[in-house]
């Protein structure tokens, strides 16, 4: 076990300078010029100096491995440049934008996860009965649903219609008592801030706003939650100690939630650092669509505008995040299934 | 035989019928929507895949008789771009799942087939790219090198390979050992004969067939940076992008919601169903290659 962790430990800087190293390539295509504002520190740099003076200045003349050096510098000090876009700098955008989509993240993952799993295991232990099929289908047509489609289907009914789920992220009233000097913003998430400052209606309000965003991102990794919970339901249902459960006169439901259950959630814990490389990719569409002012939107709008700063800087700090995440995600793994452990 | 099993199972059957119906009007676009006459007569070489436009006005029009499913945002015609589109589609796709396939497989199997420390390297390679979120690496590469299909294709061809070489990586580690191609080594067969004429014709096949499987997700892609603004031009054909022309007409007209409801159900409809039809032919070929599924 420990040694496990500290191997996948010792690869962890590798992988974490192969992705700046990524970016960082990706940053070499631009010019000098274009790369001014990775670097400054702030706007009126750009107005009392000449570009050329700044490329010097910076050393954007030198060879790329004293540039990578430099800039590794800057990374490491948490400087990522200066967002024209934003209009402030990448690393107080992202910590400004960050906690609104991890809150739509942890909506999202629960009733993935919960919901998932219940209909997966409804699905096996109905196998190929209606049930199954229906489940089967279901799965199947939200699988082939792109997020974007869906997300304007979600609008169009939900607030177009129906008038409940409006987009954004609070309504105008209660985005001036938080911005007003008397709440106090915790975590930068609306639900538990307005709990902790005891705004139940606030609180109401920023669930309003989640549940559209939270349905989109969701259905697409439940559905796919669902197979692989059937199949690997379906794998453990066939084996040896599960007859040997049944036979011993053990009710169904121990069988299923004691025997069957534990050991298929093997396969489904290794997809869950696949699920969150997707959910974290999908709520760049989600925000988009329903313009939730996170992190998805803040590299949306950079990229429209051709703000290189500040798509560069995010995905960065994308790349790291998910970096570590799925690290979390194999220890995880290690602990549930012993046999990881041994090889 | 397997043809035969998917053309038994309902699932798939209406899968296939409706990916045919996709192949038909990408083939027949040009005969299904010719570029009207007056287009043809200011430039008789139009490119085709521009939607034409009937005005200028940016509210959308609803369906008439010249235009059957109405004209989007621009006054762009939705009926024509869904027809183009679906050429697009299968471009962007057939490209992407080729190139990124051939190059998964050559860097895949070379370097299972070269093994130890080289293997070791490529592979930890592999791991940081599948490590960075598709989607935002699509938006960085889009960025740099600017908007355009062909930069997304790129982008998608950049960050797919890795699939497939892992893929084909662990097929090659599986028959390499096998007695043909000891028995090829022995008779002094080269490296790259050994290869090419012994152990892939062994071991592509899977990886094809997946790679295939991906055009949906592939066109998905594609689509939602199009979607984003970053993909297709203005105005070229593309389903993502006339999803993107419905976004700011999604909520209708004050007192009725539904006022522009062509603009998005045509152009979501067509999306939904190819990739439907890939995941639908796609699940039931994946119980197929896989018996324990089988009930």
């Amino acid at each position: 076990m420990l040694t496990f962790i500290t191997r996948r430990l010792l690869f962890l800087p590798v992988v974490l300078i192969g992705v700046t190293l990524m970016i960082f390539v990706a940053m070499s295509f631009l010019t000098p010029a274009q790369l001014v504002s990775a670097y400054i520190k702030s706007p009126e740099e750009l107005k009392n100096q000449s570009v050329s003076e700044l490329v010097v200045k910076y050393g954007l003349d030198q060879p790329i491995w004293v540039r990578y050096i430099n800039w590794m510098k800057n990374v490491l000090k948490g400087d990522l440049g200066y967002s024209v876009s934003a209009n402030m700098h990448v690393t107080e955008a992202i910590a400004k934008r960050f906690p609104a989509t991890l809150e739509l993240a942890i909506f999202a993952v629960i009733p993935v996860i919960f919901g998932g799993i219940w209909l997966g295991t409804v699905s096996a232990k109905n196998h190929n009965q209606p049930l199954d099929h229906a489940s089967r289908i279901f799965a199947i047509v939200g699988w082939s649903l792109p997020d974007f489609v869906f997300g304007l289907i979600i609008l169009l009914i939900f607030y177009g219609l129906a008038g409940w789920f409006p987009p954004g992220r609070l309504s105008v009233w209660a985005d001036n008592i938080i911005l007003s000097g008397d709440f106090v913003q915790y975590t930068g998430m609306n639900t538990i801030d307005a709990l902790l400052n005891g705004r139940f209606d606030i609180f109401l309000d920023a669930l309003r706003h989640l549940v559209a965003p939270t349905i989109t991102l969701a259905y697409l990794w439940w559905a796919y939650i669902l197979r692989i919970t059937r199949s690997s339901m379906l794998d453990v249902l066939n084996k040896d100690y599960v007859r040997t459960a049944r036979a011993k006169g053990l009710m169904e439901r121990l069988v299923i939630n004691r025997h069957v259950r534990r050991n298929a959630m093997i396969p489904v814990v290794t997809v869950v650092g696949s699920m969150i490389l997707g959910l974290l990719s999908g709520v760049v569409i989600v925000e988009t669509v329903f313009d939730y002012k996170g992190i998805g939107l803040l590299i949306a709008k950079g990229a429209q505008q051709m703000d290189y700063t500040l798509v560069l800087g995010t995905s960065l700090f994308y790349g790291v995040l998910l970096v570590l995440t799925n690290l979390v995600v194999d220890v995880l793994y290690a602990v549930i299934d012993p046999r990881v452990r041994l090889e | 035989m397997v043809l035969k099993k998917l053309i038994r199972n309902p699932i798939s059957l209406i899968g296939l019928i409706i990916l045919l119906g996709f192949i038909l009007v990408a083939i027949l676009a040009p005969v299904i929507a010719p570029l009207p006459e007056d287009v043809l007569a200011r430039n008789p070489n139009a490119d085709p895949y521009r939607i034409p436009r009937y005005g200028f006005a940016s509210t959308p029009t609803p369906p008439s008789k010249e235009h059957p499913m109405g004209l989007t945002e621009g006054q762009l015609d939705i009926f024509y771009g869904i027809v183009w589109g679906t050429r697009t589609a299968f471009k962007v796709g057939l490209t992407v799942i080729s190139i990124s396939c051939l190059i998964g497989i050559i860097i895949g199997s070379v370097s299972a087939y070269i093994g130890g420390k080289f293997d070791e390297i490529v592979m930890r390679f592999v791991d940081i790219f599948m490590s960075f979120p598709f989607l935002i690496a699509a938006i960085v590469i889009t960025t740099i090198l600017g908007r355009g299909l062909e930069n997304v294709m790129l982008a998608m061809i950049l960050f797919r390979w890795t699939g497939y070489a892992r893929l084909i990586r662990g097929n090659v580690l599986q028959v390499k050992q096998d007695e043909y191609v000891m028995a090829a080594r022995a008779a002094g067969v080269s490296h790259i004969v050994i290869l090419i004429r012994h152990i892939l014709p062994n071991t592509i096949f899977p990886v094809i067939i997946q790679a295939s499987m991906n055009m949906g997700s592939i066109v998905v892609t594609a689509a939602s940076l199009s979607f984003l603004g970053l993909g297709a031009p203005e105005g070229y054909a593309d389903w993502g992008q006339m999803i993107s022309y419905a976004r700011n007409w999604i909520l209708g007209a004050p007192g009725n919601p539904l006022a522009y409801w062509y603009t998005v159900v045509y152009p979501g409809l067509a999306i939904i169903l190819f990739v439907l039809s890939w995941n639908l032919i796609g699940d039931a070929f994946r119980d197929i290659m896989d018996p324990k599924l089988q009930g």
